[in-house]
């Protein structure tokens, strides 16, 4: 304690980059101790036993899907996904022919997405799964505020749009799902949506609020120049075609 | 009605001889005019007036006051129209105009001066003309300006009336005409030079000046009514008479430079009026001499270049004029010479007097030509400009008659000015003698009377009387004056100068006597007399071809031109001229100037009955006699009078020449008596002209009076002012005197000071010597002070080497004695030490004889004592090295402890830290594993509730259903597998740590439920608590079934395999055991038992937690091998490995 009178100078820097700490050694090892989606521990020497983990049990699931015949080779790769899923939360309906649950359907488009970044089926599905495991658990409760937090920072940003939506009604009927549940799947680039979920999986999922704010700001004046909800809504869930 | 009787009564009255009548009706006259405001009051008495030519109502009419002014202007005017009244009423008006009344100016508006103007273009009778232009004239200064107006209308007058006077020479009557329109051109040229001249006066140009304004001024600055606002009439009048060249008219009154200078140098003939016949009557023989002179001078000096043509006179003419003459006169020049004329009019002023004294001398001087005397050439240049008396000089020639003069003459002019002088100084002296020649101004009435009495003409008798009253008055007022009273204008100023002048030089030259002179009674005058100049002038070639002549002949043609030029009849002139000048061509007006002043006949006459007297005085002198008795001269004159007058008859154009009727008492007849009249009548007007003119003069006279007495008081006041000037120049003489005596006194105390000073210079040299010797001396002392003051200080610096050489000597001195102290004092010592070394060499002597003689006994008992105290010191001091050497050791030791304690301390830090790590990948590995096992959990659930569905079908369905079981049984059977391996996991692990607990004999391990559950499944072997532990969470109906009994047996039978599988835990344990020696084999090499004992408590403090990791550690070992048997004898090599490691364990503890 009786260092804090003589601080190192850089402390100021260091805490620029986040660390805490003067020593950086501790700070790193703080900060790398920090799983990200758990798949793989921190510790080096444990990563290949548990990544043979992963795989069998992405193995396991699998075969256990074929044997009751949920799946097949037919079946594409990202139900296959979600069908795993389904089956390790215990909630695989019992007939594949039911229809799907609005997360089911927020799952498989993080899981096309993902699809396309990762290339090993195994490593994919257990960051789809741990991605969505995240978005369902530790954001569970901030989630939700998220359009309210888009709104407020829309205001800041630009009072015109914001009050040109509210005319509309568009504010309520804005396509949140897409932007917070799915978090852009298929709605960005694959580049873009790989640096915002980078953050997203740091945990911040306040970077979902600032895209989609960008997203308004960037497409402004086609956005005023709109006046319906449907198409606003519309124009909106398309940006990445655009 | 009764008023016009009344008027009639009254203007009957105003002619009453009584005085007092007349002055009383006068005055009721003057009453009525400035009540009354009626023109019939003045139109009565016009009427009145040329009825009867009553004086006193011309009185009362000509101080008309101003209401009444146009009344009577409108009546004159009336009766200017009417030929028969319209020369009394002209004479009325010019009684009116004369007097100036105060409406004069009201004259150029009334009607009355274009009727005048045009009776005077119209008439034809002479009286008439000449009064009216008299009037005319009269009038014209008064109106300068306004008169300007009708301008044309009196050039056209002028002209009609010379050119009237040329057509109809033979007229009696017309010379009187000839004046007033000469008077009238030079008013013309005047008032309006440049359009006079450019009207074409200029044949009588020469009678005038040139007028400045001619060069100056233009036709319009001349209508200029600027111009005459300010000047009076008498101002405009003398402004006329200032350009005149006429005698008559001509006034030098600050006239122009050339004029002003010949009025200064004959002051007494400059303002001559000779011309005019008035004048002359009166003049002296002075006067009437000198006239011609000045006029003639008058125009040579004016008219320098027009000398010929000035010269009009005939005579003139046909004289050759010597070149000398010219080149003098060529720098004078005439206003006729810029006109450019060539035929040289004759101003009729001039001529007559030219005429009647051809000989004079200018013309004498100048050419002298004219006369027949020929004095001309030879007499002396005329030197006008430099002589004051130059009138003596000219009258010279004829009083200097001698020969040897005339000589002197020819030869050059100078000696004859001087001669001139004394002649004329000669000649002043005869004058006063001479009774008759020259007669004094005081003497004139008297003279004239005498004249008077005998002249015979009873026409002029009266107006002779008169003149000589009015002269008589005006001589005996300025018979007393030096200062004349008279304007320079008047020719009676000149006269009294010239009188007096001439008394002055007469008595000036008294002094010489008067034998020089033959003519004694020489005056002025007798220079023109025939004989002398004649017998003089002999010689010289006479132009007028008589020079042959005898000199009696000359005389007699003398007399004869003199006499007939002298009167004024024409008809004599043209055969004078004609015998005289053949070669001269008259000008157009000649003959008008010679006759335009006609009166002057009784006064030539006058004048020529001097001239006799005194030639014949002359004569008489000549003769030797000295005089003429009176009675002679009264002969003479008588005689002198009858011929002139017979010849003024002759000049008459009388109809009968009957010689009778004048002087011897005969009637006249009537035509006479009328054309006399008429003459009487023009010059009573010419008389009221000259008088009103005079009246001017006197004007101005009194005027320049008041300028006069103003100079004298400023004279005086000059003179008072020298006085006091002088009075101060006196005090500035004492002032001077005393100053001059203050500056002795300065000078001489100055000289004292001098001397002092001098003397106080001399001491201060003196001094100032001294002082440089003083100086110098100081100088030289200062030197040698300084050269002491260096040899001071040098001494001193020497002094100072010499004190530091004595006081290093003295310090090496103390050194020296010093030392020299210290060796002595060792010396003493030495001494001492000698003494002593001595004394102890005797005390050691004394000793060892002591010594020697106390020797044997005490030795070995001190060495004894010796040795032993020797002994027991080393043995002490081995003792505490000994201890210093334990301390040390003791002390290394400590250190050495201690940094084993440190080093323990790091060890189970990093002990810890990789402790931490191992737990942390082990958690990794276990979520893994969790998760893994979870979603194998998830499996089976759904193959159970495949199973479970697929059972239901079975039931459904019989005879599948037991293939279905079959089916199932295979599926369970690798499912039991799977759940043996765990439970086997588990069991060995519990078991392990009850073995554990059990050996360490301390504590109990923290999971009594599981050692209880171990213990329970151990001892009842019940297939529930394996299921229990299998599947906790499944619900037991589930497990209820037919299978569970197999479930049992399959347990059971891989229980057989635990303790192989316990068995192997020691290789677990031994990795953890060789992990931990290995760490402390690292770390600390050399361990004590103390050491061991601490680890031994430090691994018991993690025992716990160990247990729990190598309860992990065996289950994923377990898992790992799961499928692989397990070794043989696992019991007896657990329990080995169990033992090692107690006994490892012991070793430590």
């Amino acid at each position: 304690m009786t260092e804090d009178s003589q601080r190192n100078f850089r402390s100021v820097y260091y805490e620029k980059v986040g660390f805490r700490g003067v020593e950086e050694k501790k700070s790193l090892e703080i900060l790398l101790k920090d799983d990200r989606l758990g798949i793989l521990p921190p510790h080096h020497e444990s990563h290949a036993k548990v990544m043979m983990y992963r795989k069998e049990q992405y193995s396991d699931v699998l075969h256990a899907l074929k044997v009751i015949r949920f799946v097949s080779d037919a079946t594409p790769q990202v139900e296959v996904y979600l069908r795993m899923y389904q089956l390790e939360s215990g909630k695989l309906p019992r007939n594949s022919s039911f229809p799907l649950e609005p997360e089911d359907e927020a799952f498989l488009a993080i899981a096309k997405a993902m699809e396309e970044m990762v290339e090993d089926s195994v490593d994919c599905y257990w960051i789809i799964r741990c991605f969505v495991n995240q978005l369902n658990t530790k954001y569970r409760d901030s989630l939700p505020q998220l359009p309210k937090a888009f709104e407020q920072y829309l205001n800041l940003e630009d009072s015109r749009l914001l009050t040109h939506l509210k005319m509309c009604s568009a504010v309520s009927k804005l396509p949140y799902d897409l932007w917070f549940k799915r978090c852009f799947a298929g709605c960005l680039p694959e580049s873009s949506l790989q640096r915002v979920w980078d953050k997203v999986v740091s945990g911040s999922c306040k970077i979902l609020v600032f895209v989609a704010v960008e997203i308004l700001l960037t497409f402004k004046i086609k956005v005023m120049a709109l006046n319906n909800t449907e198409k606003i809504t519309k124009f909106l869930e398309n940006v990445s075609v655009l | 009605m009764a008023q016009q009787a009344n008027v009639g009564e009254l203007l009957s009255m105003l002619d009453s001889p009584m005085l007092n009548v007349r002055d009383d009706v006068t005055a009721v006259f003057k009453e009525n005019l400035n009540s009354d405001r009626g023109p019939m009051l003045v139109n009565t008495l016009v009427d009145y007036y040329l009825e009867t030519n009553s004086q006193p109502v011309l009185h009362i009419l000509t101080t008309l006051q101003e209401p009444h002014d146009k009344h009577l202007l409108d009546r004159i005017n009336e009766y200017v129209g009417k030929a028969t009244t319209r020369l009394s009423i002209l004479s009325l008006l010019g009684h009116v105009i004369r007097l100036q009344p105060s409406w004069k100016h009201k004259l150029s508006q009334a009607p009355l001066l274009p009727s005048l103007l045009k009776c005077l273009k119209m008439d034809t009778n002479v009286v008439v003309l000449t009064t009216g232009v008299l009037v005319l004239i009269t009038m014209l200064p008064m109106i300068p300006q306004s008169g300007k107006q009708h301008l044309l209308d009196f050039f056209d007058i002028f002209g009609r009336l010379s050119s009237w006077c040329l057509k109809k020479p033979g007229t009696g009557l017309l010379i009187y005409l000839l004046g007033p329109v000469s008077i009238m051109f030079s008013r013309f040229i005047c008032v309006v030079t440049c359009i006079s001249t450019s009207f074409l006066f200029i044949p009588m140009m020469e009678h005038v000046r040139i007028h400045p304004e001619l060069v100056t001024g233009s036709k319009d600055h001349e209508l200029d009514p600027r111009r005459w606002k300010r000047l009076e009439t008498h101002d405009v009048v003398i402004e006329c008479a200032k350009i005149s060249l006429d005698p008559t008219e001509a006034s030098y009154e600050d006239g122009y430079s050339v004029s002003h200078q010949i009025s200064a140098r004959f002051p007494h003939r400059s303002a001559e009026v000779t011309a005019s016949p008035y004048v002359d009557t009166q003049n002296s023989y002075g006067s009437a001499t000198s006239t011609p002179y000045s006029t003639s001078r008058l125009t040579l000096l004016n008219t320098p270049g027009q000398l010929p043509q000035t010269l009009s006179s005939p005579s003139t003419r046909l004289i050759t004029e010597p070149p000398q003459v010219w080149c003098q006169l060529a720098t004078l020049w005439s206003p006729s010479m810029v006109c450019g004329m060539t035929t040289p009019p004759t101003s009729p002023g001039n001529v007559p007097p030219d005429l009647s004294h051809p000989y004079s001398k200018v013309f004498g001087t100048t050419g002298g030509k004219g006369t027949p005397l020929g004095t001309p050439a030879t007499s002396p240049p005329p030197a006008p400009l430099c002589h004051s008396d130059d009138y003596v000089h000219i009258s010279l020639p004829q009083a200097a008659a001698t020969p040897p003069r005339k000589e002197e003459r020819m030869d050059s002019a100078r000696p004859c000015l001087h001669r001139q002088h004394h002649l004329l100084n000669d000649r002043g002296l005869e004058e006063p003698p001479g009774s008759k020649g020259s007669v004094t101004l005081s003497d004139l009435p008297g003279f004239l009377g005498d004249l008077a009495s005998e002249e015979d003409s009873i026409e002029k008798d009266k107006e002779e009387a008169a003149i000589s009253r009015e002269l008589s008055e005006i001589t005996t007022a300025e018979a007393e004056p030096v200062v004349p009273r008279g304007g320079f204008d008047s020719p009676f100023y000149r006269d009294s100068l010239s009188g007096s002048q001439r008394k002055t030089h007469s008595a000036a030259s008294s002094a010489q006597g008067t034998s020089v002179n033959p003519e004694p009674l020489h005056s002025s005058l007798d220079k023109l007399g025939p004989d002398t100049p004649k017998q003089a002038f002999t010689p010289i070639d006479l132009p007028c071809g008589g020079a042959d002549e005898s000199p009696a002949g000359d005389r007699e043609c003398q007399t004869s031109v003199e006499t007939s030029i002298l009167t004024p009849s024409p008809c004599k002139i043209p055969p004078q001229r004609r015998g005289g000048f053949g070669s001269g061509q008259p000008p157009p007006y000649d003959h008008l100037f010679e006759v335009a002043l006609p009166k002057t006949a009784h006064h030539f006459i006058i004048r020529k009955t001097e001239e006799l007297l005194k030639k014949a005085k002359g004569n008489t002198e000549e003769d030797g006699v000295p005089s003429t008795s009176p009675m002679e001269v009264l002969d003479r004159l008588i005689q002198q009078g009858a011929d002139a007058h017979s010849k003024e008859l002759n000049k008459l154009p009388l109809p009968s020449k009957s010689v009778d009727w004048t002087h011897f008492g005969g009637s006249p007849p009537s035509d006479e008596i009328r054309t006399l009249r008429d003459q009487l009548l023009l010059l009573h007007n010419q008389l009221l002209y000259e008088r009103f003119k005079r009246q001017q003069h006197a004007l101005r006279n009194r005027r320049l009076l008041r300028k006069v007495i103003k100079a004298a008081a400023l004279e005086e006041h000059n003179a008072a002012m020298k006085d006091q000037l002088k009075l101060q120049e006196k005090d500035i003489q004492m002032w001077k005197v005393s100053l001059q005596k203050e500056q002795a006194r300065y000078s001489q105390l100055q000289e004292q000071r001098d001397t002092m000073v001098t003397k106080l210079h001399s001491q201060i040299r003196q001094l100032q010597h001294d002082r440089e010797e003083f100086y110098n001396q100081s100088q030289e002392l200062q030197t040698k002070l300084e050269d002491c003051r260096n040899m001071i200080t040098e001494l001193r610096l020497e002094l100072k080497k010499a004190n530091n050489k004595v006081c290093h000597t003295e310090l090496l001195l103390s050194q020296v004695s010093q030392k020299l102290s210290n060796s002595e004092s060792v010396q003493q010592q030495m001494e001492f030490l000698n003494r002593q070394l001595l004394v102890l060499g005797e005390v050691n002597e004394l000793y060892l004889e002591q010594l020697q003689n106390k020797h044997s006994d005490t030795t070995k008992e001190v060495e004894m004592m010796k040795a032993a105290y020797r002994k027991e010191l080393e043995k002490n001091r081995s003792q505490v090295l000994q201890q210093t050497q334990r301390l040390d050791t003791s002390q290394k030791r400590i250190l050495e402890l201690e940094s084993h304690l440190a080093k323990k301390d790091h060890l189970l830090l990093e002990q810890k830290k990789y402790l931490e790590d191992v737990k942390l990948q082990a958690r990794g590995q276990l979520q893994a594993a969790e998760s893994r096992y979870e979603a194998q959990k998830r499996i089976t659930q759904v193959f159970e509730l495949e199973i479970l569905d697929l059972y239901g079908r079975l039931e459904k369905d019989g005879l599948l259903k037991k293939l279905e079981e079959e089916k199932a049984e295979a599926a369970e059977a690798a499912e039991e597998r799977l759940d043996c391996c765990n439970d086997g996991c588990s069991d060995s692990m519990v078991g392990h740590n009850e073995e554990a607990s059990g050996r360490n004999g301390e504590t109990k391990t923290p999971r009594p439920s599981s050692t209880r559950g171990s213990s329970g499944s151990r001892g009842a072997g019940g297939s529930s608590s394996s299921s229990e532990l299998s599947t906790p969470e499944k619900p037991p109906n589930q497990r209820a079934g037919p299978f569970s009994s197999r479930w049992e047996t399959t347990v059971g039978e891989s229980s057989a395999s635990i303790p192989t599988t316990v068995g192997s835990l020691p290789s677990s344990k031994s990795f953890l055991g060789m992990k931990a020696r290995e760490l402390f084999r690292n770390k600390s090499e050399s361990q004590c038992d103390e050491d061991g004992m601490v680890i031994s408590s430090l691994s018991e403090s993690i025992k716990p937690e160990l247990g729990k990791d190598l309860g992990v550690e065996a289950k994923t070992s377990l898992n790992l091998d799961g499928p692989h048997p397990s070794p043989p004898n696992p019991d007896s090599v657990g329990q080995l490995h169990i033992m090692d490691y107690n006994e490892t364990h012991h070793e430590y503890s």
